[in-house]
Parts: C-alpha cells; sequence; structure tokens
C-alpha cells in the first residue's frame, strides 16, 4: 500500500461519505417511512378481513417477495418508459424500495399486531371504542414495540439494498467508488473503502437501536 | 333496569347457555356462582356482547336490544352505559394508570383531556392508587392493576358494573384489596354482577345470588337464603361443600379472617 493510495483512499473518503449522506441515507429514508406504511395498511386489510382489498394486498404481497428486486427495478427505470411513464433514478429506487419493505414487513407487523392479547381489544371495546380507534390507540403502538427488532432488521437491511439503485445510475456510494476507480484503477482498495462506508452507517444504526430498544422498555 | 331474556348460545355442538333469564333491579348486587363451565361467564360476556349469542333479548331501560344483532352505534352506546371488569385485568399495556382510565373518555367520548383526567384522577382516589397515576401496568401488582381496572370501568359512569371473576388471577393476599374495592362500590349502591368463587364476598356482599350449573340457572335467592336456606337439593351440596372447606381451614390455621382462607379453596375446587 503506497502513499498514493493512501492518499487516494483519504481524498476520496469525504466524497463516499457525501455519497451517503446525500444520496443513501435520504433514499433510506424515504423508502422505509414509506415502506411501513404500506406494511401497516397490508396487515390492516389482511387484519380486518376488508372484502377484496385482503385478495389484492396478498397478491401484491405475492408479486413482491416472488421476483428479484433488480428485476423490479428495471421494469420500473427501463420498463415503464416505453409506456410513457418516466421516473428519475432516485424515484424509481424509492418506489422499488418501499414496495419490498412493505411487501416483507407486513407480515412482521401483522405477526406483531396478532400477538398483541384479544383482551385488549376487547378491553376497547368496553371503554365504547370502535375497532379502528382501539387500533390506533392501543394495539399498534404495542404491536409496534414487538415489530420494533425485525424491524430494524429489516432498516439495515434496505441500508444494504440501496446499492442495487447503481443499475439505474443513482450516483450512491458504490457507484461514486466504481467511478473514482475507473479513472485509478484501484477497484480492490475504493470497493474496500465502500464497504466500509456502510459498515458505518450499519453500525450506527445498531447502536441506535439498541439504546431505542432500552428506552422503549423503561415505558412499559 | 336491565333484563336478560331467553339467552341462548351454543359453541359448536355444545350448549353454554339454555334459555337463560336474569333480572336486575336498581342498586342490585347479583353474585353468580357455580362450577366452572357452568356458563357463568359466558352469560356476563354475552350481556356485553363481547361473545354473541345465538338469541336473547336485553332490555336496559325499557330499551329492547337484540342480543345477536346490533348496530355499531347502539352497541358504543349501550357500552358506555355499562363497565366491565376482566378476570386477567386487560389494561392497556402502552397506557400508565391515568392513562388506562381516561382513554375511553377522550377517544370514545371526545372529552378533552384535562376534563377526562380529572375524573381519572378522582376514580383513582377512588380506588386507592393516586400515587400510582403515572405507572404502567407492567410495574403494578396484581390487585393494583385490577384496581386500577376497575376505576376504568367506572369511567364512563355506567348505570351497572359487570366483574368476571375479578379475583380469580390474583394471588390469596391480593384479592383482599379488590374485594373491599367492590364492596365500597355495593355500599354506594352501584348496580353490580358479579361472577366469582368468593362464597364469602358473595355472602357478605351481594344481596342476590344466581347459582347456575350446566348451562341453566339452578337456583335464584335472595343471598341470606341461597346461604341459610337453599331450596334446590344441589344448591345444598354446593354450599355446604365450600362451607366445610372453610371449616376444614379454620381448625387448621385458627384464623377464622374471612376471604383469604375462603378464597383459596373454593379456587383450587373450581379451577380446571
Amino acid at each position: 500500500m503506497t502513499e498514493r493510495i493512501i492518499q487516494e483512499l483519504i481524498d476520496s473518503f469525504g466524497k463516499l461519505l457525501m455519497a451517503g449522506l446525500k444520496v443513501t441515507l435520504p433514499l433510506t429514508a424515504a423508502a422505509f417511512s414509506t415502506g411501513i406504511l404500506i406494511a401497516l395498511f397490508v396487515a390492516l386489510m389482511q387484519i380486518a378481513k376488508v372484502p377484496v382489498m385482503r385478495k389484492l394486498v396478498r397478491v401484491y404481497v405475492w408479486i413482491i417477495r416472488c421476483t428479484p428486486m433488480i428485476v423490479q427495478l428495471f421494469v420500473v427505470y427501463f420498463g415503464l418508459p416505453n409506456i410513457g411513464i418516466k421516473f428519475t433514478p432516485f424515484v424509481s429506487a424509492w418506489i422499488v424500495l418501499s414496495l419490498s419493505i412493505g411487501a416483507y414487513c407486513s407480515e412482521t407487523v401483522r405477526a406483531a399486531i396478532e400477538s398483541v392479547p384479544v383482551g385488549q381489544l376487547e378491553a376497547s371495546y368496553c371503554d365504547g371504542l370502535t375497532f379502528w380507534q382501539a387500533m390506533v390507540h392501543v394495539i399498534i403502538p404495542q404491536a409496534l414495540r414487538t415489530a420494533f427488532p425485525p424491524l430494524s432488521n429489516s432498516l439495515i437491511g434496505l441500508v444494504k439494498d440501496t446499492s442495487l439503485a447503481y443499475n439505474v445510475a443513482l450516483v450512491e456510494i458504490l457507484a461514486t467508488a466504481q467511478r473514482i476507480a475507473s479513472r485509478t484503477y484501484d477497484y480492490f482498495w475504493l470497493y474496500l473503502e465502500a464497504g466500509l462506508i456502510y459498515l458505518i452507517f450499519c453500525s450506527i444504526l445498531t447502536v441506535v437501536q439498541r439504546k431505542a430498544e432500552a428506552a422503549l422498555e423503561r415505558r412499559r | 333496569m336491565l333484563e336478560l331474556r331467553n339467552v341462548c348460545k351454543k359453541f359448536g355442538k355444545t350448549v353454554v347457555l339454555d334459555n337463560v333469564s336474569i333480572k336486575v333491579n336498581d342498586g342490585d348486587v347479583i353474585a353468580i356462582l357455580g362450577p366452572s363451565g357452568s356458563g357463568k361467564t359466558t352469560l356476563l360476556r354475552c350481556a356485553s356482547y363481547l361473545t354473541r349469542a345465538d338469541s336473547g333479548t336485553l332490555v336496559i331501560d325499557g330499551e329492547e336490544h337484540d342480543m345477536n344483532r346490533i348496530s355499531g352505534k347502539e352497541l358504543r352506546r349501550y357500552r358506555n352505559r355499562v363497565g366491565f371488569v376482566f378476570q386477567n385485568f386487560n389494561l392497556y399495556g402502552n397506557k400508565t394508570a391515568l392513562g388506562n382510565v381516561t382513554l375511553g373518555l377522550t377517544v370514545a367520548q371526545k372529552m378533552k383531556k384535562e376534563e377526562a383526567e380529572e375524573i381519572g384522577r378522582k376514580l383513582l382516589a377512588k380506588v386507592g392508587l393516586s400515587d400510582r397515576e403515572d405507572y404502567y401496568p407492567s410495574k403494578l401488582s396484581g390487585g393494583q392493576q385490577q384496581r386500577v381496572a376497575i376505576a376504568r370501568a367506572l369511567a364512563s359512569n355506567p348505570e351497572v358494573v359487570f366483574f368476571d371473576e375479578p379475583t380469580s388471577a390474583l394471588d390469596p393476599e391480593l384479592t383482599g384489596e379488590v374485594l373491599n374495592v367492590m364492596r365500597q362500590l355495593a355500599e354506594e349502591g352501584m348496580t353490580m354482577i358479579v361472577v366469582t368463587h368468593e362464597m364469602e364476598f358473595a355472602r357478605s356482599v351481594a344481596n342476590r345470588v344466581v347459582f347456575m350449573e350446566g348451562s341453566v340457572i339452578v337456583e335464584e335467592n335472595t343471598a341470606e337464603e341461597f346461604f341459610n336456606n337453599p331450596k334446590e337439593a344441589r344448591t345444598r351440596e354446593f354450599v355446604q361443600r365450600s362451607l366445610s372447606w372453610r371449616g376444614a381451614d379454620d381448625a387448621s390455621d385458627g384464623t377464622s379472617d374471612g376471604t383469604v382462607a375462603d378464597n383459596a379453596p373454593a379456587g383450587i375446587e373450581e379451577k380446571p
């Protein structure tokens, strides 16, 4: 490892970090929040046994879970323009990652809601609450607490999955590293450095998760 | 004020309630006694629509309701007029003691938060838990949780409160505090229907006793008559058995301090 490489790694570190902060993190945050809303919606349609919708959401989960994410990404970014629908790379990635989180986490959320004892719902009914009021004020808050560890898992997975957006020309961490390396041919070091950035981001999330879990624990 | 007429309920092929009727007057404290599986809890759950009866009529203050069909709106209106206390408390795990008492007021009745909290504080004081307002259920003992649950059931100022084996999930030494709160409520004239195994409570607090077995009411009587001079042979046997347990207990430890000694044997006898 020569001085030149060391200097190159120091120079590129800032660029990779900025790509992470400006692209990867916003994409993660956007996709995760949208995805959780979708997951909640899917879970509630099934639990409340809403006619038609409960069938439709199952079809959605089935399709998303049984096709590769990169194929979905290609369909959205390269395929949809054929029928006149164009999205930017960021928006394409946002859509596909949200749909993926929504499908995978819907099962987590549904299981968590069903793990809340039925007595909680009965007590809510006796208090005069409707089903949806009980969900919002009693059941979902407790379910999310149960779902927190597996959801954190999905969040950390999502940070890494954003690198798939490299394939639709989104200049995130991996694409930035690739661009620098294509000039200097130091692929080995630049890709290692890209990995290091993901490692740092995910480590921070892991620590935050642990702290948040402890805080939740104190509130019950 | 409250009447259940011809309540029928089957679980699959098993008949749980066979044409059960019961009439509750203002200020009544009715103890429903009977062995496990006799249908007493189901009767209470049907009366609050937690379990849907197959058929039956519920009359509250002259208003008739079908016990099998009721609109959501009517049901919520009815539920504000009755309170329900569960065997295993069912306090909201994500709410403090005060939050448990006020949730129905703020969410279902759209009451202002301050107003609801004032009511909540008063009720927690009534059950002796003013110093536990901000505690989450998991930080409270079973007896304290059940007292919070009673405060919650009282929040909507109900005309009648149903108690479903309110002390069965408690350690024997914690039943006293809950029974005392219930006794106090009864003395204030609250109308109560209590499914229980607490013979001493039934004898000293209830004014009427309903004895159920095999999905029907075997005997309905004043509490005094029920314990001293039961009409039915089966009732006599039941009363004698619970009293003989008590006698054995009195003899063995010499303390005849009411509820605790009474409770333990009855609990053992009737729980699966």
